[in-house]
Parts: C-alpha cells; structure tokens; sequence
C-alpha cells in the first residue's frame, strides 16, 4: 500500500467518521464539504459533481502497465518504451491476481489478439461495447444527479449508466447487463457502487484481461475536490482471481463542451474484417 | 445516514403525488409535477405502446404484428410522386434494408416509440433521453443555443429545445438518409426536419407529436402524434437491449469457463 493510498484511506477513515457525527446532528453544517473544498448541494442533498471527468491517464490497451493504444503505437514506431505504473493498486505488486488457468487464458489472448484465429479473440471495444469498468479509463463523460439517482453519460460509445440510490431491491440473478445492476450510497464525498449481474462478456482491456458474470464490482468515485475524483474499483470474482483486487483511475475535471454524437457499431467494419477467415466469417456486414 | 432517509422519504411523496393523479384531461394543466424553475418535469421513466413502429399508418393484423388504428394525423403520409416508388421498393425490401434489421441507431422520431423504455433527465440547460433500445443517447440543449451549422449526418440528429408555454419543442435536423420511421419502409432524406413537441398532460403521461419535413420526399409537413406513459411499477428500471452484440455473445465467456 503507497502512501497514497494510506492517506486516501485515512480521509476515507476520517470520512466515516465525519459522516456518523454528522448523522447524530441532523441538520448540523457538514464540516466534511469545507474539509475537502466541495460544498454544492443538490436539491436532494447529493454533494453535486455534476458536470465533465476525464481520466488524466487514458487507455485501455492494459491495465498493467497502464498503456493507451496510442502510445502503444507510438512504442512500436519509435522503439521507445516508457512504462507506466500499474492502474492496479492492490495487491501492491501491481498484478491482477489470475487464478493458474486464468493466468494462462490471459497469456493466450494477449498473444492472440493482434492475429485472431477465434472470434473471442477480438476484443469488445472493437465490437462497439464497453462496459463497467472500462469506461472508467479512457473516454471523457459527464456526471447528471437527477433526484435520488447519480447517471453517468460516456459520448463516445453512446453509453450510459444509471445508479439508484434509494436501496432498492437487486434485480433477478438471472439478469445479465452489460453495464450490471448498480447500487450507489454517499459516504461524505464518496459515491460508493456496488454492481452484480454483470454479463462480462467483454474485456478489461484490449490485451485480454477478463472476469465472468460472478465479479461484483465496488467503486469508490472520491471527489477529493471540485476539480479532481479519484476512481477506484475493487473487483471479486472467485472463479477467476484468487483475491478480490482494486484498480485506481484519478480524473480530472474538464470544460463542459456539448456531447455530439459518436455513433460505433453504424459505421464499424475493423470487427469484420480483422475476423475474416475466422469459422467462415467472410468479414461482410 | 440522513441523507439518505431524506432522499427516501422524498421519493416516496414523489410517489405518492404521482398516483394521486389517475385521469389525463385534454391538455396540460396545473396538477403536474414540476421543476424548481417551475417547468413541466418531465423526468423519469417512459415508454409508448401500440404499433407504430410496426406501421404508422392504419393497418389489419399479421403475423406477429396487431392491426393498428395508425398515428399519422388525416391518415396518410404526403410522398412526392417520384418518392413514393423508392417507398414501396423499401417496403418490397424491408428485411435487409430496414437499419432496425442491424440494429443502428434509429433516428427521431422512430426512437421514440421503437416500443423500449427511455428515460428523461431533465435538467435546465439540457434534457437528456436515455434509450433502453441500444443504449442510444440524446442531448437536447435547452440553453438557447442554435444547431451547429451543417452539413452534419448524424443517426439521431442534432436537437434545441424551447419551452412553449408547458410544452418542450424539440427541434431536430441533420439525420443521415438511412434510418426510416417505421418498419414498412416510410423514410426520408437527410433534409429531414423534425419539431418535437413533449406535453405533460397529466403526472403519468406525455402528449408527444412529432411534425415531419423534407421537401424532398414529401409535398408537405405532416404530424404524427401518440402518448408516452410513465412506467409507475415499482422500482422500474431501464434494463438493456444492445441488439447488435446479440450475435457475438455466443463466442463469449472464454472457452474454459
């Protein structure tokens, strides 16, 4: 654990703290908003962090190292490699902690998936859907905190999210969603979600890390001030990992520019053709 | 934690005013849920019935499809001669060249009444629509601020709204040519200019037309008109229906697992 972590733990703790003074003095002035400098209210007394995040570091080529796509290709071209930190902060080595046969799976996508011989080899953002937590890594989006609700809307991939706060019940396991069935409560100035019934047929990151549809997911959206969030998820997945691990993403917040329309899958021919010749695709739409 | 017991009390009122209401007079009036700023709120979770999608004009039933009484105001749609040619030759080929048949985007107003729910999140400079059908998205600025200035295809078009009295106006241009209203092939060229209008005419339910022109395609504007109701079961939620990934779901999870 870096000390990072141990400070963002210990406002964490102090949070708490904060938080359940607070609830024995309804009413009271929040100290906590003066503390860390965010001090807007919704009508419904959400800590407002409506408006545009971007993370400061983007990419979805891995996760560990950090790596975008274009600076991939900038390595392959220049023959420069800079290495970046892992996104993942624990366990403290970095490494998503696979399970043996997981591990190997993860070695054969990554050595697969510039020359596909099996259409799982292509991964999802080339087929026009990213899901949680991907979104969290590379594409701008905007926060709206309609009453009772915090929705997050990505331009790119037109995709959204919607996270009730009101505690209701979970959706029936036998429901699958792309962005899963999320839950949201506020510790101070933290958005806490957590998240099942993912459908997890996608990808962590273009070279192949993965879970199944048993990960939950916790995030912990921590706006250190009005400017900053830091993003962390904290994934469980027994079928997969041999801990629950946690990867951390700090944004920033950006002007708020108009969303135009980003359309994907209506104009996306790379999924076709990087599959043709696989079982008899002929890489026609 | 009290905020949370606030927020749950007031979405039980919130709740509780809602089904207060359960008759829908002709047109908008008082008893209505409303905005700080003192608009219509319109937000919250909706969805059309019937078969417009299906055929916007009146039709007998077939297989799968129920008969419809039609939305288009007088009953037809006004296609300049030459275009209706290119609309029977759609309908004659509707199972591929309909866009619903690859599920892309599929324009305004069709994404309104596709027959999915959507969500409305309202805010004062914008209003946002979130469609359950292929997670499309819309942002409909309200700041004043006029359409970029073209051309610009895009599937869903570009959208400013107005408030007119208690009614949102929604005035959206620069489609693409592709997308078509219904599944019989009625479409349109990307000179396509549509005024959406959004009445609250009770808490559950929206007065919604949608006024179509493209001199191109037709000798003149023509209405189509429909309620929007709000989904009232409790704890409703958008789910997901991302049509085009249906296909590839059988190569996922991994082999192995």
């Amino acid at each position: 654990m870096d000390q990072t972590r141990k400070t963002i733990g210990g406002i964490a703790v102090a949070l708490v703290a904060l938080s359940a003074l607070v609830a024995a003095q309804a009413g009271a002035p929040d100290a906590r908003s003066v503390r860390v400098g965010v001090e807007a209210r919704r009508p419904d007394g959400q800590p407002d962090m409506q408006g545009t995040w971007r993370p400061i570091l983007g990419g979805t080529h891995s996760l560990d190292p950090a790596k975008s796509g274009a600076s991939d290709f900038q390595e392959r071209i220049t023959g420069v490699v800079k290495i970046n930190p892992s996104r993942v902060v624990d366990p403290p080595d970095g490494h998503i902690p696979y399970q043996p046969w997981a591990a190997e799976l993860r070695r054969k996508l990554e050595a697969e998936y510039e020359n596909p011989t099996r259409p799982e080899h292509i991964d999802s953002q080339t087929r026009c859907i990213v899901d949680v937590p991907r979104l969290y890594y590379f594409p701008t989006f905007r926060i709206l905190q309609p009453p009772g609700q915090v929705v997050f809307v990505w331009d790119e991939y037109h995709a959204f999210r919607v996270v009730p706060l009101d505690g209701r019940p979970r959706l029936g396991a036998n429901i699958k969603l792309w962005m899963g069935d999320a839950r949201g409560r506020w510790e101070g100035n933290t958005l806490v979600v957590e998240t099942t019934n993912l459908k997890a047929k996608s990808r962590l990151d273009v070279v192949g890390d993965f879970f199944t549809d048993n990960a939950r997911i916790v995030e912990r959206f921590i706006f250190v001030d009005p400017k900053s969030l830091t993003y962390e998820a904290t994934i469980t997945d027994e079928k997969v990992f041999t801990r629950p691990w946690t990867l951390r993403v700090e944004h920033r917040r950006m002007p708020d520019e108009e969303f135009w329309e980003w359309a994907c899958h209506e104009g996306e021919r790379d999924a076709a053709h990087s599959s043709t010749g696989i079982n008899g695709n002929t890489g026609q739409k | 934690m009290p905020r949370r017991l606030r927020l749950g009390i007031g979405s039980l009122l919130y709740v509780g005013v809602a089904v207060a209401f359960s008759y829908a007079p002709a047109r908008a009036q008082s008893g209505i849920p409303r905005t700080p700023d003192g608009r219509p709120d319109l937000s919250g979770i909706w969805q059309a019935f019937g078969t417009a999608n299906d055929n916007l004009l009146p039709h007998s039933a077939s297989k799968d499809v129920p008969a419809g009484l039609g939305v288009v105001e007088g009953g037809e749609i006004p296609y300049r001669p030459e275009a209706l040619a290119r609309r029977q030759e759609n309908f004659a080929n509707r199972a591929t060249r309909d866009t619903e048949a690859h599920c892309y985007l599929p324009g305004v107003p069709r994404i309104t009444y596709m027959g999915f729910p959507f969500q409305i999140v309202q805010m004062p400079d914008a209003t946002t629509i979130l469609y359950e059908y292929v997670h499309a998205v819309r942002h409909i600025y309200t700041n004043g601020t006029p359409h970029p200035p073209g051309p610009i295809e895009w599937w869903m078009g570009d959208s400013r709204g107005r408030w007119e009295g208690d009614t949102l106006v929604v005035d959206v241009v620069h489609f693409t040519p592709n997308t078509w209203f219904d599944r019989t092939g009625n479409y349109h060229s990307e000179a396509l200019h549509v005024v959406e209008r959004y009445t609250l005419m009770d808490p559950n339910t929206i007065a919604y037309e949608a006024t179509i022109e493209d001199p191109q395609v037709f000798t003149r504007p023509w209405t189509l008109r429909m309620l929007l109701y709000r989904r009232v079961e409790p704890n409703v939620a958008l789910l997901d229906y991302d049509c085009y990934a249906f296909e590839w779901e059988k190569y996922y999870p991994y082999p192995g697992l």
